[in-house]
């Protein structure tokens, strides 16, 4: 009788713990690719859809939420003044080429990733990561789940800048379950 | 859900400690260690790491046991190939405080014997660049206690470890090897 009782409570809890049990954390990363960057009237756009993406397309009628995210690639400022570096948003497709108007109308992503005259950085996962902007995280995540369509944007958080971006990909790890 | 599934749980325990037919034994408390290996299951931002930890296995009756515990595993870097270049993401840390109830004795008495276990804990999953995360997590599983000697036990057990996060969850593969002493009454 007490096995009896155990093993009900035992499926019970194996069915209520269904919705949960099926679930896991997928990477799915955008290929920004290498590009330069010159002040004051130059940003770089770039539109990114993650439609385009196989395993975005898998998961995107499950996506419960975002894991993890960053912006990988390398970085070297070209310019004579040090440089922060900042990622900004704007949830359709919208090619901004001015610096003011990405920062009146976008959301601010991510950053400032700081470089000094003529150096070069590799921008580390863990280093990424850390660097979003809460806002922007909920921002984008609201992206993730709806059209998986928006822009993006690299720019220099003030003065004079110039700088080159090689192999930019844009990470996430989507949370997805049943 | 969580809340319904946190009522399973305590439903499931609740259960265990309902009294049978079996003749009152005196409860048993002992102390032990165990070590092991900790899975992510389906994961791709972690690897495999090592885990280790304490608990207090308390025999209740003959066929009821709890036993609070503290687990600590170091989960291995994450290592993915995005455009040619390999990134690394720094693995979790993951430390738990929680509750095992058995049915089964963890009594150290000589022989051989299988029990399942479920189980509820809060853990804690930190690593560079990320909030800390402080859920409530959930355990199911299997082990296999053998006794060579009066008192002393050895354990093996395979658990599934759940991290409930809103919707979905982090699941881990647990496996562990243990020894258990039986300090009251000897």
């Amino acid at each position: 009788m007490k096995t009896k009782r155990l093993i009900a409570g035992l499926a019970l809890l194996v069915a209520t713990a269904g919705c949960v049990l099926v679930s896991g954390q997928f990477l799915v990363n955008f290929d920004l690719g290498s590009f330069s960057v010159t002040s004051p009237t130059d940003v770089h756009s770039q539109l990114v859809d993650l439609n385009t993406i196989g395993d975005y397309n898998d998961h995107k009628d499950n996506l419960k939420g975002l894991a993890d995210v960053a912006i990988l690639g390398s970085i070297r400022n070209d310019g004579a003044e040090p440089v922060d570096i900042e990622v900004w948003m704007h949830p359709d497709d919208q090619p901004y080429i001015l610096a003011s108007d990405v920062k009146a109308n976008g959301i601010k992503l991510w950053g400032p990733f700081h470089l000094e005259p003529g150096e070069t950085k590799h921008v580390d996962w863990d280093t990424s990561a850390g660097l979003f902007d809460p806002l922007g995280k909920v921002t984008l995540l609201g992206e993730i789940k709806g059209d998986g369509i928006f822009t993006v944007y690299a720019l220099g958080a003030a003065g004079t800048y110039s700088f080159t971006v090689t192999d930019g990909q844009v990470v996430l790890v989507l949370n997805a379950g049943a | 859900m969580r809340r319904l599934l946190a009522l399973s749980i305590l439903a499931l325990l609740g259960l265990s400690l309902v009294p049978g037919t079996a003749p009152a034994a005196k409860p048993t408390i002992g102390i032990g260690g165990f070590g092991g290996v900790s899975v992510p299951i389906v994961q791709d931002d972690v690897k495999s790491g090592s885990m280790f930890g304490v608990r207090v296995p308390i025999t209740l009756m003959s066929f009821v046991s709890v036993e609070p515990f503290f687990a600590s595993s170091a989960l291995g870097d994450g290592k993915q190939e995005i455009g040619g270049i390999t990134y690394t993401r720094d693995g979790f840390d993951n430390k738990t405080f929680g509750v095992n109830a058995f049915l089964g004795s963890l009594k150290g008495n000589p022989g051989f014997r299988i029990y399942p276990y479920v189980g509820i804990a809060s853990a804690k999953l930190t690593r560079s660049g990320s909030a800390d995360i402080t859920e409530t997590a959930y355990n199911f599983g299997m082990g296999l206690g053998v006794s060579p000697a009066a008192s002393f036990s050895v354990h093996l057990r395979g658990e599934l470890d759940m991290v409930v996060i809103d919707d979905v969850s982090r699941k881990f593969a647990n496996a562990t090897l243990g020894v258990s002493y039986d300090l009251w009454p000897r």
